[in-house]
Order: structure tokens, then sequence, then C-alpha cells
């Protein structure tokens, strides 16, 4: 026992030296399953972060150290990762690489050990609302929803609009955002109709909704079912705009679309492709070197998490501090994302940018800056 | 026209169905085994495909060999896997074809990644097109594949020597060893035939898609099944119009109300009628 007792002290000792001078970061993301690719584009995301910071001087002169696991988006496994990450390495905050149910089962077990926690790019708005401790770096799926109207209405001039809907909390949410401000604008929705995740075969509801002649489509998707609906689309000879989100903001949309039907899509995002801010450049030029695809929202959105994350470990490492840290954040410079501010109910204030894909490229189209909205306050 | 347009889906649907239920039923047929790693040989011809045809540039060639190889590795999964637990209940052949389906995802997830690539594809056949009513050169493909694959078929069980053998050991495999029937032969060709149908399939499905990953075999891991029980377990012709069945149901239950179920809930949800009212489906026969 006694012998047991000193090699215990001994270790804990080597560790303790061993990690001074480190600050620990949590993070979980699915890694294996089918949500495996958005999980491994947050971890790289979130690891190339952690190296633009250590490489120029860490926090407060520590290192960053990521301690990742993988949730399956399995919601149980995310909450015994949330206990194992807090209880046993100690980490001073939490990022959520997943998706919304993942995230939402974690965020209560952070908040009640009293544990920072980050929300990268899952949208559910009930996110945020767990407690005081947890922050989101994605836009609020209801501003991202108005966004996606105002381009709709006000840019495009679209009267007669057709909606579909990916049955879940992201593309729900989305939608709500989308309708509510679409008819405050005076435009008319003359088709709505939602589909299951994963569905590849649209041609049918796509007949259906040709029949009502919108001026704009707008469809809640994520890449691969954006695929199918452009390229569906045109099959059937509709040529109206179809407006996406961040969902459909991966390269692997234009990939999967065939025949270049995914050019003149538009969509409404948080990363800008042409910016001419130094950060987002070699954000996107080291993401494609190093793990040999190029950058996704998914992987600015985890970028901007650890980014964050650094923020409120400046003014301290007790949550309270962390929390007063993000909460101070104005303009963060090393953001890919433009995170201007956080609103007192811990959402990103932030200008949305339209992209549109043009020669299998996605580019400015235009930014969004309206205040009214992009207040998530609203 | 509407219905017309639908109807061509229900054919494409229909027909991807079938491809990837007649191998299935075919194995069931002849060893009882609810052989699930179907769908990881389903997702090995795919990627099979997707490599080959990188190095080749030529579709065929990576359709046919791709089709060959899961063949020969459908016929070794019998012979080095199920061979050895064909004699325990048979709860453990199923448990062995799970494990062995989520060890096949996740090796396709080592070696290629977790991320969807686009398979893409030029062929020679028009697009045609009347009004509102087209066909597409990808769905007239996967018609004519699938066409000439059910004669084929047809024409192996019905009229050759090797149909005659797999329709004996389906039947009572002890009765036709004993009339000198090779039965271990013929098992291995059912699980050949059944794996390449597979790769076939999936291949299509990749190409008609534009992409392939890990797990695209999920789905199809059970809801090959619902066409089999439809169909009637071990009957091949219960597959066939079982596969067109659903394909309508579910194009134009879509059609009418819209998605106010998933697809895949649509499939269950008319094998659980089945299963009450015809649990031996269209053209089952009963077990003994």
């Amino acid at each position: 026992m006694k012998k047991f007792l000193a090699f215990s002290l001994i270790l804990a000792l080597s560790l303790t030296l061993l990690f001074a001078g480190t600050y620990k970061i949590g993070f979980f993301a699915p890694l294996t399953g089918w949500a495996a690719a958005d999980g491994s584009s947050a971890l790289h995301g979130a690891e190339l972060a952690i190296q633009y910071i250590n490489d120029s001087g860490g926090v407060n002169g520590n290192k960053l150290k990521l301690i990742y696991y993988d949730d399956a988006m399995n919601t149980a496994q995310a909450v015994s990762i949330a206990y194992k990450l807090v209880q046993q390495d100690h980490v001073l905050i939490a990022i959520s690489g997943s998706y919304s149910s993942t995230t939402r089962a974690a965020a209560g077990i952070y908040q009640r050990l009293g544990v920072p926690m980050i929300s990268a790019y899952a949208v559910h708005p009930q996110i945020t609302k767990t407690g005081n401790l947890i922050f989101r770096v994605g836009t609020l799926a209801t501003v991202e929803g108005r966004a996606g109207a105002y381009l709709a209405v006000k840019i495009l001039g679209a009267k007669r609009i057709a909606v579909l809907t990916i049955d879940n909390d992201f593309g729900t949410s989305l939608t709500k955002g989308f309708i509510e401000e679409a008819k405050k604008l005076g435009a008319q929705i003359v088709y709505s109709t939602k589909y299951p995740l994963g569905e590849t075969e649209f041609r049918t509801i796509l007949n259906t909704l040709k029949q009502s002649k919108p001026d704009v489509i707008y469809a809640t998707a994520y890449y691969a079912e954006a695929a199918h609906i452009v390229f569906q689309a045109k099959q059937l000879g509709i040529y109206v705009p179809i407006i996406g989100q961040e969902g459909y903001d991966s390269p692997k949309f234009i990939q999967l679309s065939e025949g270049g039907s995914s050019n003149d899509t538009l969509i409404t995002t948080d990363l800008n492709r042409d910016s001419s801010k130094s950060i987002v450049q070699w954000f996107l030029k080291t993401y494609k070197e190093k793990y040999g695809i190029a950058a996704d929202m998914v992987s600015a959105s985890a970028f901007d998490a650890v980014q964050v994350a650094a923020a409120g470990l400046k003014s301290g490492t007790t949550p309270n501090k962390i929390r007063e840290g993000i909460l101070s954040i104005k303009s963060l410079k090393t953001s890919v994302t433009d995170i201007e501010h956080y609103t007192k109910s811990r959402e990103v204030f932030r200008p949305i940018t339209v992209q549109i894909v043009l020669a299998g490229k996605f580019h400015f189209f235009r930014e969004i800056t309206d205040p009214d909205v992009l207040n998530p306050e609203r | 026209m509407e219905f017309w347009q639908n109807s061509i889906n229900v054919l494409v649907l229909g027909s991807i169905y079938v491809l990837i239920a007649v191998g299935l039923s075919m194995i069931y047929g002849i060893l009882r085994v609810l052989h699930i790693a179907h769908a990881g040989i389903y997702t090995l011809g795919a990627f099979l495909s997707l490599s080959i045809m990188e190095v080749t540039g030529n579709f065929w060639i990576a359709l046919i060999l791709s089709a060959i190889i899961s063949g020969f590795l459908g016929a070794l999964m019998y012979r080095y896997v199920y061979k050895f637990v064909l004699k325990e209940e048979r709860i453990v052949p199923l448990i062995v074809s799970v494990g062995l389906f989520i060890t096949m995802q996740d090796l396709y997830r080592i070696i290629y990644g977790p991320y969807k690539y686009p398979f893409s594809i030029s062929i020679p056949i028009p697009y045609i097109r009347a009004g509102n009513f087209y066909i597409s050169p990808l769905q007239m493909l996967i018609l004519i594949i699938t066409g000439i694959i059910l004669i084929g078929l047809y024409f192996v069980l019905n009229k050759t020597r090797i149909g005659v053998g797999l329709k004996a050991c389906a039947n009572d495999s002890q009765m036709a060893a004993a009339v000198g029937v090779n039965t271990k032969l013929t098992i291995a060709l059912a699980f050949f035939m059944g794996s390449a149908l597979a790769a076939v399939a999936g291949t299509l499905v990749g190409v008609y898609d534009n992409s392939v990953y890990p797990t695209m075999g999920s789905t199809v891991s059970y809801k090959a099944f619902v066409v089999v029980v439809l169909g009637g377990f071990g009957s091949l012709k219960g597959s066939v119009i079982a596969g067109f069945l659903l394909a309508a149901a579910e194009v134009f239950l879509v059609a009418w109300k819209g998605f106010f179920l998933p697809r895949d809930a649509i499939g269950f949800l008319v094998m659980i009628l089945f299963l009450i009212f015809l649990p031996n489906g269209l053209f089952g026969r009963k077990e003994r």
C-alpha cells in the first residue's frame, strides 16, 4: 500500500511537471460512424488552431493541448466523455465538434460540473440556453434563416418561394427563421415540404414543387442532400435560384453535384473564402497542405472555437474568468469567420456572407450586415 | 405526365432493390443465413469499381472486375467464416454476420477515410426528353444492366446444371448431396453470384448518387431484408416483384403525401403488415 501511495505521488508529481505551462482543452466529435466526415473536419480545424496559437507563443506563455475523444454520434457516449474530460483530464474548457443532439446532451454536464463549453457548429437554439457557461461559434439557426430570407426577398427580389426542409433540428430551426422573415418582408411561401436526413431521391417532390412556379427555392440541407437537390432540380428543368446555408459549405458539395449543377447556388454562411484577411488565407492554404482536402465550414468553425477558447483563457483559467474573457471579445482578429462579439445569451454576432458557386468554386457574392437581421437576441 | 415520370423513378429504384435483394435471397435460400454482411460487399463493390476506374479509366472494366473480385470475397467469406458456424444455432451466424459487416465498414473508413467520394462517369447513352418527361443516361444504364442481369440469371437458374444444383441445394441440401450434387461448390457459387450482384448494385448506386462512402451500406443492410421478406424468404421471383412493389409504394406515397414518413419507414411498415398477415411473403414457402 505504501509503495502504491509513493508511486501514485511520484506519478502525479511528474504529470504535473510535464503539463506545467499547458492549458488543456477538451474536444469531442464523431470520428467514426455516419457522421465521421464532419467529425474529422472539426478535429482537423481544432488541431490547426492549436498549432497556430502555439506557434505564435501560446496563451499568456502557456501552450495549448487538445485532448479529444470520439463520440460516434452517440449521446450517451458524449455524456461519458464530458465526465472523463472534466474529472480525469481536468480540461479548462471543452469544445464540441459534434452535432446538436450530442452537444445538447453534453452541454448539461459541462454546465453542472462548472466547465465552459463552446459548440463549434451545432445550431440548435437550446444548446446555449443550457446555462451561462455554454457558448456557440456557429450562427444561430434562426438568424441564418432570416439572412436567407433577406437574400431571397431583398436582394434577389423573390415574391414566390418554395421551401424544402431537412427534418431535424438543423433544418426546422433554419426554416422557421426563414419563413417568418420572408413573410415579414412580403414574400409568399407557395410550397413547403419536409424530407428525411440522408434522402437521395428528390425528383418526386421536385416534380410537385415545379407546379407551384416559385421564383426561388430555399432548401435546407447538408452537402450530400444538397448535391442531389441541385442536380435533380436542373435535370427536371428547374432553373430558379436555389438558396442554401452553411450545410452546403463544403467542397464536397461541388464535387458530388454532377455535371456542374452546383453552379449558381447561393449559400448563407460564415466563411468567406475570398476574404482578404491573412488569417483566412493562411487557414485555407495550411489546411489543404496538411490534410490534403479543402477546408469547409465545419473545420473553420472548430478553428474559431479554439480561438474563442484561447481568448477566454487569456483572462484567466477559472470558469468565471474564461466566461468573462469570451464575453469581452471585440472583433476577434484570429477568427476566420469574422466573430465581432458575443451577445448576452452567448451567441455570436457577425456579418453573414453570401457565397455563390461559380465555375466549381465558392466565391463572395454579398455580405449581409443589417443589424436587425443579424441580432440573435431578437 | 407526372405519373409517367414517377413510374420511371419506380423502375430505377426498384432495379436497385432487386439487384441487392436477389443476391441476398439466393444465399438465404441455400444456407438459411441472414447475411447482413451482404451490405458490406455492396459497399466494397462500389469502392473497388471507383478504385479500378481511377486506374484504368474504363467503367465497364471496373464494373466487371469489381463484381468478380467481390464475388470471390463473398465465396471466401463462406469458406472461411460462415462454414464454421453453420452448425450452431441460427443466431450465431447472424451475430457473426453483423460483426463482419461492422468490421468491413470500419475497414473502409480506415482505408478510404470518412468522406464521400464522387463517382461520375460519362456513358454513350442519349438523354431522352419529351416535354416534362425525361430519362437520364444513368437511369437508362441502370435499367439496361438490371434487365441483362435478370435475363441472364433466369437462364442460368433454369437452363443450366448450375441452376439445377442451386435449386436442389435450396430445396434439401442433404438430399442433393446424396444424389451427387457438390453442395460445397454449389453454396460457394451462390455466394459468388450473390456477392457479384451486390457489387454491381453498389457500383450503380455509387454512380447514380455520385457518391461512394464507407457507411453507404447501412440502410441497405436492413432494407434489403424488407424486400426479401416481402418476396418470401428464398424466393428469387418474389424478390424481383417485391423490389419493384416496394419502390412503387415509396415513390407514389411520397408523390401523394410528401415525406410524411421517411421512405425507409414506409418499407418497414409494409414489412410489418406482411409479417402479420402474410408471413411467408408473396412467394415464400413454408419453413420446415
